[in-house]
């Protein structure tokens, strides 16, 4: 498959018009003037945009709960039977076919992150995933990726309501602090059975494993990053972004990334607290930054990566700046980068061919999208319904 | 006084798209026309720039549910509630409204909420200014579907099902009938007259065909929607209407005043939530029926107006057309069209100006809103 002549963008912030060959599930060749093989099958691209694959760092594809199932029941990323619960696999919240009927090949996106719900302090790891498909071990591009932590006002409403630990934020701060003292002293004994739960944060402490902490507000980050930084190797990822004004020196100087998820829902207060001017700051000074798509757990729109990208557009004007925010950053954070998020050659051929620039003007449509080499959307297919 | 000068003016009535002057006394659009004098009068250069009407949002809740009020437009204690105005559920003082600016809404059409079946008066309201009120009623509010039935299934109360919805929405507008009948048959005669029915008194203005009933409904819950306005000849605005394009002929029927779409920031889910056609703006639009789009704000983000044009024209749209899914369509349908939704002499100043087209550019900037010929928002540089 040669596709020619696209304003390729390669999502690391160049573009250039060039061709691109996919071979099999790979990108395998990416240069101006390829011939075609025999009986390769050419895409003529020209006057159209390129580009990668969006990649969704923290998402709700493929996660089953009430709003899907037969009976009432809590989302599959969603363990609210206790706030502490580090042993889980957000793996197993994926299902393939939940995640493909809302067909977001459409809408320029192949790979998701799925990642406990916000309800729990620590809520297990993180895995990723293509959009499309239906066997979730097939469409596995990671698991045990990082591990979810959350300090927000969700654990609040979750526990607090039902007359459980925690009602307050000095529970909230004191067990984050804990728990990670406990995992940091945590041996395992021949002995002694393990301690699942120490031992998934064990792998925290020791930076194998990043930590994503969803956060409410600046004062949260910084509750967060005073308890953190007495664990050398631990890497820190903040999520949401709400309240961060630009001038964190700590973030900057520590690089900290960001993943920027909007408030779906802006009867949750701090849904206007999200300056992505301040966030844009960060971005120019070094600090990586993922735009997500909204931090409800069962909400959030097929478009939501597409508005978000345009929220940020509205106040850098520059779609090369934005567009790794979309792609490339996010893969980086979900350690998929190897696999896509950029278009490289040996990657895979996660592909979005597009019209016009879908960061520059709303005219812009999915002609085809690619995922691992497969065409899973084409301008003109039937929208799936439910 | 001021003028607006060398703007790129999409005035939304016949004038079209044209660079011109614009010059704003005492609230009002006063005077549009190439190289308007502005001697002794301030000046906003809008040369380059763009110049639209201010947005009016044909479905919102902003200022009736939220933090603080909770659930002001939402009584759900009774499932007939037609004697309520959405007036009283509204804290002017809602920094929503403010919000909304931000975004270029200066009216929005406040409906109480769907919990349910008849709700209650709709009126049309500025985001800011002396006078608020642009018109109420515009509407009384009705809805269809899962939350009427959500609701009251939760209380073992009707209606817990469709069935129950199309009996209790026929109930109350053959007891308006009624009412109206009794008081025509009273003529004028006090002991004759019916009780005095503040629900069925509200009514009246739907039986008459002065304002729609404005209702909640989606996919086939649209087409029930149909059968009771040709049954009852009043006019109906359906609202959310996701699943329209399965239904572009009915929808071309006389009875529709109007389809109001969205919002469209939902994954797929089953029931009513189970199709998402934004290509229904562009197949509605090409069908001439008039259609708007919706924030139902603060349920969902204000900024939702903006994508809603984005999406109808990435489906194909025009970036024109689709702009007047949030200004003269809008007003159209929401029965306002005699004061705000386009810019032309007589009608409110109410204008934004915008650094590119919004319903095309993606990073296209809002940078002033005028209400009621006042500066209420200027983007920082």
């Amino acid at each position: 498959m040669l596709i020619k002549n696209g304003n390729v963008h390669d999502g690391l912030g160049t573009v250039r018009q060039q061709d691109l060959r996919i071979e099999g599930e790979r990108i395998t060749q990416l240069g101006e003037g390829l011939t075609p093989c025999e009986g390769e099958e050419v895409f003529d691209a020209s006057g159209m945009e390129v580009l990668p694959g969006f990649v969704q760092a923290l998402s709700i594809w493929g996660i089953n709960g009430s709003m899907q199932e037969i009976r009432p029941s809590s989302n599959d990323n969603d363990e609210k039977s206790s706030p502490i619960t580090p042993e889980l696999d957000g793996f197993y919240a994926f299902n393939g076919r939940a995640a493909s009927i809302q067909q977001l090949g459409a809408f320029g996106l192949t790979s998701c992150g799925v990642a406990p719900a916000d309800n729990n302090l620590f809520g297990g790891a993180i895995a990723a995933f293509c959009v499309e498909g239906v066997n979730p071990y097939k469409m596995c591009l990671k698991r045990e990726i990082a591990m979810m932590a959350s300090v927000t006002g969700n654990l609040k409403k979750t526990y607090g309501s039902r007359e459980q630990a925690p009602q307050t934020r000095m529970w909230i701060f004191t067990n984050f602090g804990e728990q990670l003292r406990k995992a940091a002293e945590y041996r395992e004994e021949e002995k002694k059975p393990k301690d699942e739960k120490l031992a998934a944060l064990k792998r925290v402490v020791e930076g194998e494993l990043p930590l994503f902490v969803s956060c409410d507000s600046l004062a949260a980050a910084e509750r967060v990053r005073e308890i953190v930084e007495q664990y050398p190797k631990l890497q820190l990822v903040l999520v949401n972004g709400f309240g961060l004004t630009g001038e964190e020196e700590w973030i900057i100087e520590g690089k900290i990334p960001v993943i920027v998820r909007t408030a779906a829902n802006p009867m949750e207060e701090d849904a206007m607290t999200l300056d992505l001017g301040a966030i844009a700051k960060l971005a120019a000074r070094g600090v990586p930054v993922a735009l997500s798509g909204t931090c409800t757990n069962s909400l959030g729109a097929r478009e939501d990566m597409l508005w978000n990208g345009a929220e940020m557009m509205r106040v850098l004007h520059d779609s090369e700046a934005v567009l790794p925010m979309l792609t490339s950053t996010p893969a980086r954070l979900l350690k998929i980068d190897d696999q896509t998020g950029s278009l490289r050659e040996g990657l895979r051929a996660d592909v979005v061919i597009w019209s016009a620039n879908p960061l520059e003007t709303y005219r812009a449509q999915v002609i085809r999208t690619y995922q691992g080499g497969k065409v899973i959307y084409q301008k003109g297919d039937e929208r799936t319904c439910m | 006084m001021y003028v607006i000068k060398n703007g790129t003016l999409y005035t939304m009535d016949q004038q079209g798209v044209i660079q011109a002057d614009l010059r704003v006394d005492e609230g009002k659009i006063v005077e549009i026309g190439a190289g308007l004098s502005t001697e002794g009068m301030q000046v906003i250069d809008a040369a380059g720039k763009c110049v639209t009407p201010g947005f009016v949002d044909a479905h919102s809740h902003i200022g009736g549910i939220g933090p603080g009020m909770e659930e002001d437009l939402n009584e759900i204690t009774n499932p007939l509630t037609p004697e309520l105005d959405a007036y009283y559920g509204i804290n002017p003082r809602d920094k929503a409204f403010q919000t909304a600016i931000s975004q270029g809404i200066t009216t929005s059409c406040l409906a109480p909420g769907s919990a349910n079946v008849v709700c209650g008066w709709v009126m049309a309201y500025k985001s800011a200014g002396k006078n608020r009120v642009v018109k109420r009623p515009v509407a009384m509010k009705g809805a269809m579907g899962i939350n009427p039935k959500g609701c009251y299934s939760k209380k073992n109360q009707a209606p817990m099902t469709r069935m129950a919805i199309a009996n209790l929405m026929r109930t109350y507008l053959r007891n308006v009938k009624e009412y109206m009948k009794k008081k025509e048959e009273a003529a004028g005669d006090p002991e004759k007259m019916p009780p005095f029915d503040l629900g069925l008194e509200h009514g009246i203005l739907v039986m008459e065909k002065k304002i729609p009933l404005k209702v909640h409904s989606y996919m086939h819950d649209m087409m029930t929607v149909l059968e009771i306005a040709k049954e009852f000849d009043i006019k109906i605005t359906l609202d959310h209407a996701q699943g329209a394009s399965d239904y572009y002929e009915e929808l071309t029927d006389e009875h529709v005043q109007g389809v109001i779409f969205g919002p469209t920031c939902e994954p797929l889910f089953p029931g009513e939530g189970g199709k998402l056609d934004p290509e229904c703006c562009k197949g509605l639009d090409d069908r001439k029926v008039p259609v708007a789009v919706m924030t139902d704000g603060p349920v969902t983000v204000v900024n939702m107006l903006l994508y809603e044009m984005g999406e109808a024209v990435r489906c194909g749209m025009d970036p024109v057309r689709a702009l007047a899914m949030v200004t003269s369509n809008a007003a159209r349908i929401v029965g306002v069209e005699d004061r705000v939704g386009s810019l032309a002499v007589g009608k409110d100043a109410d204008i934004l100006i915008w650094s590119k087209l919004p319903s095309e550019a993606v990073d296209a900037v809002l940078e002033q809103v005028m209400i009621d010929g006042t500066v209420v928002y200027t983007a920082a540089k």
